[in-house]
């Protein structure tokens, strides 16, 4: 068995309420259902009249069902409490997650790295080309409204006063 | 996305509780809703009657195990780990395809613009 951590007193506390509380909600469930089933049977002889004690019945059946339903409401929020602690309190979990992630999240980043270095590759190729026609093209001589003809960006050429 | 296991498993079974206890219910409610007719089914009555128990006491024993997990794991301790260092790299590596694409669409154009001209 797993050494015994000491947990700070407030989770030690919530752990034993969780406890206590999936206890009296099964214990809850369990009288309030057998005590139903009890006064389902019939008796032949009643201290009050039939009619009242049919209604006596009537009523502890609704209130014993009503008892039945809360206790498993209970059971409910106390599941939803348990999944909150174990999100955020079960750690080999966390971490597994967490490097679950990381390795995720890294195999996509080399994956683009290595298809960006491949393309590098590739178009360095076709550049070379472009640049050897560029070269050796009249355009390079910048005429006005060529595309590769690139403007001085306003108030930034060094040539300019106050730029 | 990958499957957390560890985490989902523990998480699952702990779904896989809260439908039980609907069906808890539902049981308890065929009982008595049998019990209310003139002719009880015994064997259908048996049947609901055992499910209910064992569904019960299976309730109780995984949630008693669970918290009994949950006391052997907690520390008490805020979890401080977290991915944000590969979450961002892998951000860098998005924007750099992104701003490859714009480049490559930008020489794109001008090769075009200059095939027309």
């Amino acid at each position: 068995m797993a050494q015994q951590r000491a947990l700070p007193q407030s989770k030690e506390t919530l752990l034993q309420s969780y406890n206590k509380r999936l206890k009296d909600d099964v214990k809850s469930i369990m009288d309030n259902f057998t005590e139903i089933i009890k006064t389902a049977k019939i008796e032949d002889e009643t201290q009050v009249s039939r009619a009242t004690q049919g209604e006596q019945d009537n009523y502890e059946m609704h209130v014993r069902a009503a008892n039945i339903v809360r206790a498993g409401e209970s059971l409910m929020k106390l599941v939803s409490d348990l999944k909150q602690f174990l999100i955020l309190n079960d750690f080999p979990s966390v971490n597994e997650a967490i490097d679950q992630r990381n390795q995720q999240l890294r195999a996509l980043q080399e994956e683009c790295d290595r298809k960006l270095i491949a393309l590098r590759d590739e178009i360095s190729i076709d550049l070379y080309e472009l640049e050897e026609e560029y070269y050796s093209s009249r355009e390079r001589d910048g005429e006005a409204g060529s595309p590769l003809r690139r403007e001085p960006e306003a108030g930034l050429d060094p040539r300019t006063p106050g730029s | 996305m990958a499957t957390y296991s560890l985490a989902n498993e523990r998480l699952r079974a702990l779904e896989d509780i809260e439908r039980e206890i609907g069906a808890i219910l539902q049981n308890a409610g065929t009982v008595i809703l049998e019990l209310s007719k003139e002719k009880t089914n015994e064997r259908l009555l048996d049947r609901q009657a055992a499910a209910f128990t064992a569904s019960v006491q299976h309730v109780e024993a995984e949630l008693s195990a669970q918290i009994r997990y949950l006391t052997q794991v907690a520390t008490g301790q805020p979890h401080e780990g977290s991915s944000y260092s590969s979450r961002k790299d892998c951000q860098m590596a998005l924007k750099r395809v992104d701003y490859t694409r714009l480049k490559l669409s930008d020489v794109a154009r001008t090769c075009e613009q200059m095939l027309e001209n």
